[in-house]
């Protein structure tokens, strides 16, 4: 039981004991009316910049989508075109198809082998081999997108990548990864995954580390061994954690960019293009700046209902302690 | 000790250390202000003759004495080089059009061919009232650069640049490989036939760790040069009227002056062209066989270690790989250069850049006064002396630019044009970037499927080229 005051009633006694030096003059009129200045003054660049560097753009990207406007004429209001037009615009269908599928794909494996990989390292593994393995999955995060995506055009070469040169090793014939629509999806996910499950990873092991080892006891008492244990205990106890894992998972995923851009340019064909590219394509390579805020709202919304619906069911899936 | 440092330490409040804090984050923002207002960019703010070129800060860098040499003949004049760093032209582009929106352009671009009509048509001063007002001063430019090149720069009646350098795609061919295949230098006229039985012979000689033929999937050297030696391409060809003050004032006498316009347009998509078709046909038998890869996306610059350690035999480039293959330690007879093979014509690719005035530089006479320098002798030498590029003036394109590097017949590069007049520029019309992103989009798919998978690629490449060219017209 813990003998420490809580912090409250520890303010509360300085506030009230005059002379000591952490009292505060909060409890007159003038002393609330200058903190409320202060803390308005520190909140300032925070608000300031999540106006002009997030709400701005967000506001003027939805107005944009009812014009029509390629940076050097003056824009032009057309109402609902841009709407109905990317609508009908089959690259742009095929692109958010492709996100969709990509979504599912790439994140259930990044979430799987976050999980699987998390246990595993949780369990029965010296600290120091546990902080290796905790830095090395987490380590692709922080390395730029592109510069990776990069490197694995050479490695996924069809005639001098290093990977073909492996498969030659036992025998088998050349893959044309990048050049094939299903072997560039699949170099697009699997780079997107290697990338990526680092983050879920680190999430795991902070929701592992947070459960009672009591809980795990009275169910060993109860009669529960490894397997059951898991499915039982760790992963209800865990649902808080792969909540927020798979909520930040799908909508990182949702806005795959990078790593199809650079490996494949969204081909061959509009095998690989997802719902950004074209937002990209649509605004930097053909001036199409009032389309590209289309799409990016259409985008914004699917982005909005998934999520909300992931929490919507999470009322039934998630078990707090 | 420690008491004393916690002493101290305890008597820094946590408000005192959150406004130092902010103090810290005011300062920092003073001091980068002019990165953070884009005042330090170069010719912001003064009156800078501001020049944007794609490249890194070592490319502004090497334009400097060029700079020298303009600013003793034009001392009032200050010129200020910003070089853009972009993955390919298009990426340049985009930059530049931001800049614009921005309310920042620079008052002069380098532009090449692919972005030379986005330019025109919509951001680019014309250079006729200049050249009309400087015509004895030009003769001698003209004399020396093909009127292809110029012709490339002509939109609608008007010139727009002034070509400084270019390159058309010749085929490249190792000679180790040639060598070993029983192979010799193929003649000025072989075709395509004979282009891919040299890949099987050289396939049968070396049939694993190299490729016959490498190339990649992008508007220059891509598809594009086939289509053109198979007398088509993936876009209508046409010319708009105009362009005769140009044409009779400097190449009144060179022989194809008949064949001269006020510029190329690209209006109609071509991709259901029969002879589409087959070329597209061609170059799947070669993926099919095993003689060409599948197209990749992406520049030629990554290719030359592969090129220069001999695992490619052929593949299309222009003069600009010289300078890189012997960087890469190829000696001037480990390689060679042929035309791109015939097929129904001989007709070439290829693309040029040079420098655009805007239509909102400051001073557009200062603009023309640095093109006009920089299409002199004496700064072209400056700005190419190594063969990284083919310079627009053919008398640049001599032994000494070569010497020690090869290759043995750098006479190909400029004989492109000079052999072949009807050379023609990349198809690039204003909607360029969307057009390219519908070509390369499906050309992967035409070239690495069966039959069908070819027609359903060039019936997406129509419908996709139908929906870029009717965009921004």
């Amino acid at each position: 039981m813990s003998t420490t005051t809580p912090r409250r009633e520890r303010a509360n006694q300085r506030a009230n004991t005059p002379g000591t030096p952490g009292a505060q003059p909060g409890h007159t009129a003038s002393g609330r009316h200058s903190q409320r200045w202060l803390a308005w003054i520190f909140l300032a660049p925070t608000i300031l910049g999540m106006g002009l560097f997030t709400l701005v753009p967000i506001v003027a990207s939805v107005v944009l989508a009812f014009f029509r406007w390629d940076i050097i004429s003056a824009p032009t209001f057309v109402g609902f075109d841009n709407f109905a037009e990317v609508v009908q615009d089959p690259t742009v269908r095929v692109s958010f198809l492709n996100t969709i599928v990509f979504v599912i794909v790439a994140v259930s494996l990044q979430l799987g082998l976050a999980l699987a990989l998390a246990v595993m390292v949780q369990e029965k593994m010296p600290a120091w081999l546990r902080a290796f393995f905790r830095s090395a999955f987490f380590f692709p995060l922080i390395l730029s997108a592109a510069s990776v995506s990069i490197f694995m055009r050479y490695l996924f070469n069809e005639q001098f990548g290093v990977v073909n040169w492996f498969l030659s090793l036992a025998g088998i014939p050349a893959v044309p990864w990048l050049t094939t629509p299903g072997g560039s999806a699949a170099v697009v996910i699997l780079v997107y995954v290697w990338q990526n499950f680092g983050f879920s990873f680190l999430l795991f092991i902070g929701g592992l580390a947070s459960i009672p080892a009591e809980t795990y006891e009275a169910a060993s008492l109860d009669g529960a061994t490894g397997w059951r244990k898991h499915v039982y205990v760790t992963l209800p106890l865990l649902s808080p954690t792969t909540l927020l894992a798979s909520v930040m998972a799908i909508i990182s995923a949702l806005q795959v960019f990078d790593q199809p851009y650079v490996l494949t340019r969204g081909g061959p064909g509009d095998s690989t293009r997802t719902a950004v590219m074209v937002i990209f394509e649509s605004a930097f390579q053909r001036l199409e700046f009032g389309q590209a805020s289309a799409i990016g709202v259409i985008l914004t919304l699917i982005i909005m209902a998934i999520t909300a619906a992931q929490f919507r069911l999470s009322k039934r899936f998630v078990f707090y302690q | 000790m420690t008491g004393a440092t916690n002493g101290r330490l305890r008597e820094i409040s946590r408000r005192t250390a959150l406004g130092a804090l902010g103090a810290g984050i005011l300062g920092a923002t003073v001091a980068s202000w002019p990165r953070l207002s884009g005042s330090d960019i170069p010719g912001r703010g003064d009156n800078s003759l501001s020049i944007a070129i794609m490249g890194t800060a070592a490319d502004a860098a090497a334009r400097q004495r060029a700079i020298d040499a303009f600013t003793r003949l034009h001392p009032d004049i200050r010129v200020k080089v910003q070089a853009i760093q972009a993955v390919d032209w298009k990426d340049f582009f985009t930059k530049i059009l931001t800049m614009v929106a921005a309310g920042t352009p620079p008052d002069v671009v380098y532009v090449a061919t692919e972005g030379a009509q986005l330019f025109a048509d919509k951001l680019a001063h014309p250079l006729d009232e200049y050249l009309r007002r400087d015509a004895a001063d030009m003769a001698e430019f003209f004399d020396d650069v093909h009127p292809s090149l110029v012709e490339a720069f002509m939109y609608k009646g008007s010139l727009f640049q002034l070509p400084m350098d270019w390159n058309a795609a010749n085929m490249y061919y190792n000679t180790t490989a040639f060598s070993q295949a029983g192979l010799e230098r193929p003649a000025d006229d072989w075709t395509h036939l004979d282009f891919r039985s040299n890949l099987a012979a050289m396939r049968k000689a070396r049939p694993s760790d190299f490729t016959p033929y490498y190339w990649t999937n992008r508007l220059f050297g891509g598809v594009v040069p086939w289509l053109y030696a198979n007398d088509t391409s993936f876009l209508k060809e046409t010319r708009s009227t105009g362009g005769d003050w140009l044409w009779d004032s400097f190449y009144a006498k060179d022989p194809s002056r008949s064949l001269r316009s006020g510029g190329y347009q690209w209006l109609e998509p071509n991709a259901d062209d029969p002879r589409v078709f087959e070329t597209f046909d061609y170059l799947r038998g070669l993926v099919k066989d095993g003689l060409g890869v599948r197209p990749e996306e992406g520049g030629g610059s990554s290719l030359v270690g592969l090129f220069a350690s001999n695992r490619i035999g052929t593949t299309p480039a222009g003069g600009y790989w010289v300078q890189g293959l012997h960087e890469a330690g190829m000696k001037e007879n480990d390689y060679d250069v042929a035309f791109f093979p015939k097929w129904r014509s001989q007709r070439h690719q290829f693309g040029t850049a040079g420098y655009a005035i805007m239509k909102t530089a400051k001073d557009k006479d200062a603009a023309w006064e640095w093109i006009k320098f920089s299409a002199s002798r004496e700064a072209m030498e400056l700005i190419f002396p190594n063969p990284i590029t083919t310079p627009a003036r053919r008398s640049m394109v001599n032994e000494a630019l070569y010497a020690g590097k090869g290759p043995a017949h750098w006479k190909v590069f400029y004989d492109t044009l000079d052999k072949y007049p009807t050379t023609g520029p990349i198809p690039a019309p204003p909607q360029q970037a969307a057009v390219e992103t519908a070509l390369m989009k499906n050309v992967s798919l035409a070239v690495s499927g069966d039959e069908r998978q070819l027609k359903q690629a060039l019936e997406s490449m129509q419908r996709d080229l139908e929906l870029a060219l009717r965009r921004q017209s």
